[in-house]
């Protein structure tokens, strides 16, 4: 009797082993034979068009994508398209001013993208020139002293 | 304070508080020079500071070597074919320059901005010099090696291309010899170019990046001469921009007597059609480059 109850326990054990083992193997063999997973996430990339003075597009020109921190080091390298069009995603997680060299047959040139926290955004503005603050200020203390003037004339009696 | 007053005008009431305040003519004037001192010392700290403006700067202990190059490429290295089909061999390819400097920009300069750089730091050489980018070792030519510069990223780059005071090209800023062969025509050259240019470029553009300094190390930053911007590419289409835009050599082998031509700038305007020596005057002013980025240029007279 304590055998038959020894072998039923052990079929039993046997069996429940084999079943999670075709739980976890069988149901993934199927999955990885059939099935995919497509997702999608909406972005903002970056595409950069380059043409030469003419007009003419840079048509498979050599691009190397810089990201902030690292200029020495390409972050991404590719080719313009037969437009001169080049797409690239930069990290978001990594902000600052990213550049990108698009190059081809001699000439080249650097642009210059800024990417902050709240995303893509033109190149910000240089400031004001020397010159221009030099103006501003020179109108400012013109002013200063103009109205210091008319109101330390002399008054008619 | 006005009680009883209703009619009184905006220039009685000024005059009134400033009465009030009983301010003269004499403090008023100085308080404006109080002002306009501090605003111009902050704006001219920008244009005349020797090395460095900003605090963010490498600190004097974050320094490493920056090391000044001139290039005029495997053009004038190894010789080339014009747009016209003649092929160019150079014996020497003297360029003379001067008032060599280099900046740190933040943000970084860009030639649209024009000839107003805003800079943190700048380090430049005194000294005039003159390389033969002819020479099979000029890949490219060092002309000075500048220790102790702020590390960093040097992105911006100006020079002036001077005539030479001694030397075999004294008296040019661009002088040239070489041979120049076509369908068995052959010519010796010597070309002389006396005007002087000013270039500012930008970041250098090229296979890798130059002028960044890490601290205790040494980094390269070059003058690049385009010489397929005078005499046009054999090797590209003849209505390509670069050779639309070239002189080629043509014009000048017209000019060769008994296989010898001998000319300086002063010679080819009289020599050349004046559409010719407005051209080759032209192609002076984007001759020099940063690696492949274009610079401003201008005539120094």
């Amino acid at each position: 009797m304590l055998y038959k109850i020894y072998s039923l326990g052990l079929f039993l054990l046997f069996t429940a082993v084999a079943a999670i083992c075709l739980f976890y193997t069988l149901p993934a063999a199927v999955v990885q034979a059939h099935g995919v997973e497509l997702e999608y996430i909406k972005r903002d990339a970056i595409e950069v068009t380059a043409r030469y003075d003419s007009g003419a597009p840079m048509a498979e020109a050599q691009v190397a994508v810089f990201a902030p921190g690292s200029p020495a080091e390409p972050w991404l390298t590719g080719t313009c398209d037969s437009d001169g069009r080049f797409f690239f995603l930069p990290d978001p997680e990594i902000t600052g001013l990213w550049e990108v060299q698009v190059r081809q047959a001699g000439h080249g040139g650097l642009l210059r993208i800024e990417v902050d926290e709240s995303g893509i955004g033109p190149v910000g503005s240089a400031g004001f020139t020397g010159l221009q603050i030099l103006i501003m200020t020179a109108a400012v203390i013109w002013g200063l002293i103009g109205t210091a003037l008319y109101f330390s004339r002399r008054q008619p009696e | 304070m006005f009680a009883g007053k209703t009619d009184i005008s905006l220039e009685e009431l000024a005059a009134a508080i400033y009465g009030r305040l009983k301010m003269k003519k004499c403090g008023l004037i100085l308080l404006a020079l109080v002002l306009l001192v501090p605003v111009l010392f902050s704006v001219g700290c920008s244009s005349v500071a020797p090395v460095s403006n900003d605090d963010t700067a490498g600190s004097p202990t974050e320094v490493g070597t920056l090391v000044f190059t001139a290039n005029g490429e495997e053009f004038i290295r190894e010789g080339f074919l014009t747009k016209d089909g003649w092929e160019l061999t150079f014996d020497q390819a003297y360029v003379t320059m001067g008032s060599i400097t280099a900046y740190q920009t933040d943000p970084p300069y860009d030639t649209d901005q024009g000839w107003d750089i805003d800079y943190q730091v700048k380090v430049e050489l005194d000294g005039i010099y003159s390389a033969n980018l002819a020479d099979p070792a000029s890949d490219p030519a060092e002309l000075e090696e500048l220790a102790e510069v702020p590390a960093g990223h040097f992105n911006a780059l100006s020079w002036t291309m001077v005539r030479a005071v001694e030397g075999p090209s004294a008296g040019y800023s661009l002088f040239l010899t070489g041979q120049a062969e076509k369908n068995g025509r052959v010519i010796d050259f010597t070309l002389g170019i006396e005007q002087e240019v000013a270039y500012l470029g930008g970041d250098y553009i090229g296979d890798e990046r130059k002028g960044i300094v890490a601290t205790g190390e040494i980094a390269e930053l070059e003058m690049t001469y385009h010489f397929d911007h005078l005499f046009g590419d054999g090797e590209e289409d003849l209505d390509d921009p670069l050779n639309e835009e070239a002189l080629g050599f043509e014009p000048l082998a017209a000019l060769a007597v008994d296989g010898v031509l001998e000319a300086d700038l002063a010679s080819l305007e009289g020599a050349l059609s004046s559409a010719d020596f407005e051209l080759l005057l032209s192609i002076l002013t984007h001759f020099g480059h940063v690696g492949e980025g274009h610079c401003l240029a201008q005539f120094i007279d």
